[in-house]
């Protein structure tokens, strides 16, 4: 077979279980969710629009833990700080070096996917609760070391200096934004529901028998770091861009916690789980903003609840009440986060 | 040039620190060996002792009442906590993560509830006493041997209360084996109950002790936590002798460290030496020692 034709099959498969998707209850949300979002220039503008952008910049954060911590199992606390540092990268190679601010996001995600490799490694050798706590010392370095280092980062005020993308043009931006929002996310997809996302969950549920059968697991797993994380680079560049400013509190650890408060929420074993948890967290955190901190309080009481009640997460569980008690009454569902 | 009695005065604040940091690091080692969970909350013990001691030492006036008060709360959250938050989860086979991201929604749910209910401003907490002795050149306050003296006996009572009695007898039994446990009459539950609401206790005491120096607000224990984070995982989660070890010793790396660069880098150097540590001694170094 040549590598065309294992090209060729691997998108007949990804389309055909488009196609299935599609058909089914999400695929259709998704869908009107794809459109809606095509069309929110025309539909709102100001800053309405900037905050559909961040929400789509979110699914992608989200979904990129989720692709390292849902399929592979890797539950890793370096996401804002990779996201970070491809925000940092993208702004400082345009303000600094000065690339032309596409060639500074696109960038980013190399930076944050070769900065990935060092805490990649020991991650290999790790499991379970062991993952969070190396990737928490990284995420706590890189966030010491942009504070640190004030002359070129900004230190705690930020940094604003660089070119925008288009020129300030938001409409431009919004539908950049969108085009290589959704490419990505498509691409994710594309993997998950190949060989390669099939490896990674039994390297997730028996990596012994993925060992045997023959996968070289430490290489699966470092792909699938290095993927998800230059995923996570580009997300930062192009919310740097949005919000037109970049500074400490973007990377620090109650941002992973919102990230990954999200991908919980929603359900951090599927794709779309996590695009779900980021519309409902963001939505709740914006719908409430004059509330203040209650709302993190809203969703640190959801997080507690989810995480207990609904292993599969909000997306994943039913939401038929009697369905819900019988699924909590059957204790063999009780064994682990299930698989989806 | 940096002069040695510089370096001597460092050292023995690292000495002093690392008792205190002992407290709270034995007892995120003490959960974790004996119910396997990561608690993320444990800052969190730390800001509501912090915290219950200030309300009561402004109700009552005593500092005695407040550390009192703070470390019966403390044991009844952390107690509470087992119950209603880690327990639903004990049944699962992959307990590490659910357990972790529950007690990490309990710290943010504290921090962020104490931030509704009263403000993110400081509260200053009185000094126990301002006496400053002069020991051969190295400055010594008075409140902070103090601290150290309390953390040791409090240390001390938990060691005899592990090794001596049967409540410790039962929590090691349970950490070894708490299916045997059960068929010896142990009820293993009642123990993890026990065993949180002990090493939140501890935690709510280090909040109380260290409230004059950190102030009290609802952020305080992430500092602290990260601190004892870094400290059990270089002495070994699970291993108490390991984490005492690793507490007095990078105290004093932290302190020294601080003679030469800022209080950023001293916690990067001690990010990356845990990083270290866990490449090339993936269980701490605590099961070297043993």
């Amino acid at each position: 077979m040549t590598v065309l034709d294992t090209l060729q099959n691997g998108i007949n498969r990804t389309t055909g279980r488009l196609k299935q998707d599609v058909r089914s209850r999400n695929g259709v949300i998704f869908m009107i969710a794809g459109v809606l979002a095509l069309l929110a220039p025309v539909l709102v503008g100001g800053y309405t629009l900037d905050l559909v952008m961040q929400l789509i910049i979110l699914v992608l954060v989200v979904t990129s833990w989720i692709f390292i911590a849902g399929y592979f199992g890797m539950f890793s606390f370096a996401h804002a700080a990779l996201y970070g540092i491809g925000a940092y990268a993208a702004v400082l190679l345009a303000g600094e070096a000065g690339l032309h601010p596409l060639v500074g996001v696109l960038l980013g995600g190399v930076v944050a996917g070769i900065l990935s490799i060092p805490i990649a490694l020991p991650v290999l050798r790790l499991s379970g609760a062991y993952v969070g706590m190396v990737t928490l010392a990284f995420a706590e370095i890189v966030f010491r070391l942009v504070i640190v280092f004030r002359d070129v980062t900004g230190g705690p005020t930020g940094y604003t200096s660089f070119p925008a993308l288009f020129g300030g043009n938001r409409i431009a931006l919004y539908y950049f934004v969108f085009v290589l929002v959704g490419a990505l996310l498509l691409v994710q997809y594309g993997l998950l529901v190949n060989r390669f996302g099939l490896v990674a969950r039994a390297i997730r549920e028996a990596p012994d028998a993925a060992r045997m059968l023959g996968n070289n697991v430490p290489r699966y797993k470092l792909a699938g770091f290095i993927i998800g994380s230059s995923i996570a680079g580009v997300a930062g560049g192009l919310q740097a861009h949005t919000v037109l400013i970049i500074s400490p509190p973007m990377i620090e650890v109650n941002r992973m916690i919102e990230f990954m408060a999200m991908g919980i929420i929603g359900g951090f074993r599927t794709i779309s789980g996590g695009v779900f948890g980021a519309v409902i967290v963001f939505g709740l955190s914006e719908g409430l903003r004059d509330l203040g901190e209650v709302r993190l309080v809203i969703w640190s009481i959801m997080l507690i609840v989810v995480t207990i009640y609904f292993p599969n997460g909000i997306a994943g569980s039913s939401l038929d009440p009697r369905e819900r008690l019988r699924e909590l009454l059957d204790r063999d569902n009780w064994s682990g986060w299930p698989i989806d | 040039m940096v002069s040695v009695d510089l370096v001597a005065q460092q050292v023995i604040n690292g000495l002093l620190f690392g008792g205190q940091l002992a407290m709270m690091a034995i007892g995120l080692t003490l959960i974790w060996g004996v119910a396997r969970v990561l608690n993320f909350s444990h800052g969190a013990m730390f800001m509501v002792g912090g915290f219950v001691g200030f309300f009561t030492l402004g109700a009552t006036g005593s500092a005695i009442v407040a550390v009192v008060a703070a470390v019966l709360v403390v044991f009844v959250l952390g107690y509470l906590t087992e119950v209603g938050l880690v327990r639903p989860l004990r049944d699962r086979e992959e307990f590490g993560i659910p357990s972790m991201v529950v007690t990490l929604g309990l710290a943010f749910l504290l921090e962020n509830g104490f931030i509704v209910w009263i403000g993110s401003q400081r509260e200053s907490f009185p000094q126990f006493t301002d006496v400053v002795w002069n020991v051969g050149g190295i400055v010594l306050s008075a409140q902070r041997v103090f601290i150290f003296g309390v953390s040791l006996v409090a240390l001390g009572i938990l060691f005899y209360v592990i090794s001596r009695t049967k409540l410790g007898l039962a929590i090691r039994a349970v950490s070894q084996d708490n299916d045997t446990a059960l068929l010896m009459g142990v009820r293993p539950n009642r123990i993890y109950a026990m065993t949180f609401g002990i090493s939140a206790a501890l935690a709510g005491l280090a909040g109380v002790l260290l409230a004059p120096i950190f102030a009290v607000y609802p952020s305080v224990g992430w500092y602290p936590f990260l601190l004892s984070f870094v400290v059990v995982m270089v002495g070994g989660l699970g291993s108490v002798r390991g984490t005492l070890l690793s507490a007095i010793g990078l105290a004093i790396v932290r302190s020294i460290s601080m003679i030469w660069v800022s209080s950023e880098m001293a916690m990067v150097i001690l990010f990356g030496i845990m990083i270290i540590v866990l490449v090339v001694y993936p269980d701490g170094i605590g099961g070297y020692l043993e």
